[in-house]
């Protein structure tokens, strides 16, 4: 039950305390580093616009399997840069445009809601997350 | 409307009765002064036989008034069963006009076309579960219901594109429930069914399920719940940011507010209530895949009952409704 990602220690990344997402103020730094080392180094992140309701389900799904997100909140101004640099990660599969929210597994795109509630549905979300160790069981 | 003719018409009655009797009153004062002369116990006689008749009239008139007002009363309960016929044709065929004036002011032509195609997607159900019924019934092959069962399941697909555009002309429409009838609309989630609480409903139509089965349902209606609990939690979540939006600033005074800030606010809080369609969308998404998954779960055969109890639970709804909405209300 235990199995919860504490996110980001190293960053000002949102640790989900309580009910509110203290939010991460996430300085790039050069050529979208920062943005990769973040997404690598969560198990499990939820990237999208600050304030996004659609960001808070995906994050109160994950929530509910016993997982905790990471979550990172980009500012509209951020956004085109932010999304470039993401752009640069996941790409091995033809990647293309990645669309906000995004969840990112184990440091690669893993989809949007449709995906996580797709999956879940079918019940292989939790392997999956037991597989990149968001998730004991 | 049905309401006030009668009531009118009561009156008039009335008029009449009360002229009747002022003409006997005539009468009988004439009478009166007639006989001034005559003799008083003569005239004592003639004044009771008229006093006599004066009642006999009024017995009549009254009796005259008694049967007019029932044949109003009569009147009025035809009208009544006439105006439930007229609901109840509605409910059960014209969807259009049954929607009621009120939304249809407001509704613009993307509910109306959806409304069209709601019940033209209800129609070819029905004759899909006609065919999946007596194939049931008839014993037929496990490759035979499954084709049947798989055209079912890209019905419902069906179903969730059409709202996925109503939803995008008017997402209001879809989440009020106003396409459907009032007893479905008591168990409206985001603009649909729970798909936990069909599952629910399914199980124990189901028996003799297998050990492996019962689990993986049960499972599946565990999962089916959390993600719809995921999707009210972002619903609360849009009201609030949606409610902190518009109260952010200067509620208090009213005329001097920055006009710019205030044309700020409505922009984001239209922005925010754009993510309404995206919520119809999950929330439909999430109940195909659990119609999907079901399917994965179980035989064909039981597949097909599942889908079969379902449309029935639905085709009770509806029933409910039209005894509902032709009760008798007084």
């Amino acid at each position: 039950m235990q199995g919860t990602i504490s996110c980001a220690r190293n960053y000002n990344m949102t640790t989900t305390v309580g009910e509110s997402l203290r939010p991460l103020s996430l300085k790039t730094q050069g050529n979208g580093e920062r943005v990769r080392m973040v997404v690598e180094e969560n198990a499990v992140i939820v990237i999208g616009r600050r304030g996004c309701c659609m960001c808070h389900v995906v994050r109160r799904l994950l929530l509910g399997l016993g997982v905790n997100p990471a979550v990172l909140e980009i500012d509209e101004e951020r956004e085109d840069e932010v999304l470039s640099e993401l752009e640069n990660i996941g790409v091995q599969g033809g990647g293309g445009t990645v669309k906000l929210p995004a969840v990112y597994v184990g440091g690669r795109l893993f989809g949007g809601l449709d995906r996580v509630m797709a999956t879940h549905i079918s019940g292989e979300l939790v392997p999956i997350l037991k597989e990149v160790g968001a998730l004991w069981l | 409307m049905g309401d006030t003719s009668p009531r009118t018409s009561v009156s008039t009655d009335g008029d009449t009765d009360h002229n009747n009797l002022m003409f006997d009153e005539g009468h009988l004062g004439i009478g009166a002064s007639d006989s001034s002369d005559r003799s008083k116990s003569k005239m004592d006689q003639k004044t009771l036989r008229r006093l006599a008749q004066n009642r006999e009239a009024a017995r009549k008139s009254r009796l005259r008034k008694k049967a007019y007002v029932q044949q109003l009363e009569n009147s009025r309960l035809k009208l009544t069963q006439l105006e439930q016929e007229l609901q109840r044709a509605r409910q059960q065929g014209v969807f259009i006009s049954s929607s009621g004036d009120q939304a249809h002011s407001t509704a613009g032509d993307g509910a109306m076309a959806f409304d069209v195609e709601y019940r033209r997607w209800q129609e070819d159900k029905n004759r899909q579960m006609k065919e999946l019924s007596s194939a049931i019934d008839s014993h037929a092959t496990d490759s035979e219901l499954r084709i049947i069962v798989d055209g079912v399941i890209a019905h419902y697909e069906e179903l969730y594109r059409i709202k996925g555009n109503a939803a995008k002309s008017d997402v209001f429409h879809l989440l009020s429930g106003m396409w459907k009838t009032p007893a479905e609309r008591c168990f409206l989630w985001l603009g649909g069914f729970r798909s936990s609480e069909l599952l629910k409903l399914i199980a124990s139509q189901l028996e003799p399920l297998t050990e492996q089965q019962s689990l993986d349902i049960n499972n599946l209606q565990q999962s089916s719940q959390q993600a719809e609990d995921a999707l009210s939690q972002g619903m609360d979540n849009l009201q609030q940011s949606l409610a902190d939006t518009l109260s952010s600033g200067t509620l208090g005074s009213s005329s001097s507010g920055n006009v710019a800030s205030y044309m700020g606010q409505m922009a984001m809080a239209m922005g925010k209530l754009g993510t309404l369609e995206g919520f119809i969308r999950q929330a439909d998404n999430l109940r195909l895949q659990t119609y999907q998954q079901m399917v994965r779960l179980l035989t064909t055969r039981q597949s097909a009952r599942a889908l079969l109890a379902v449309h029935n639970y639905t085709l009770r709804l509806r029933a409910l409704s039209s005894l509902w909405l032709a009760r008798p209300r007084e």
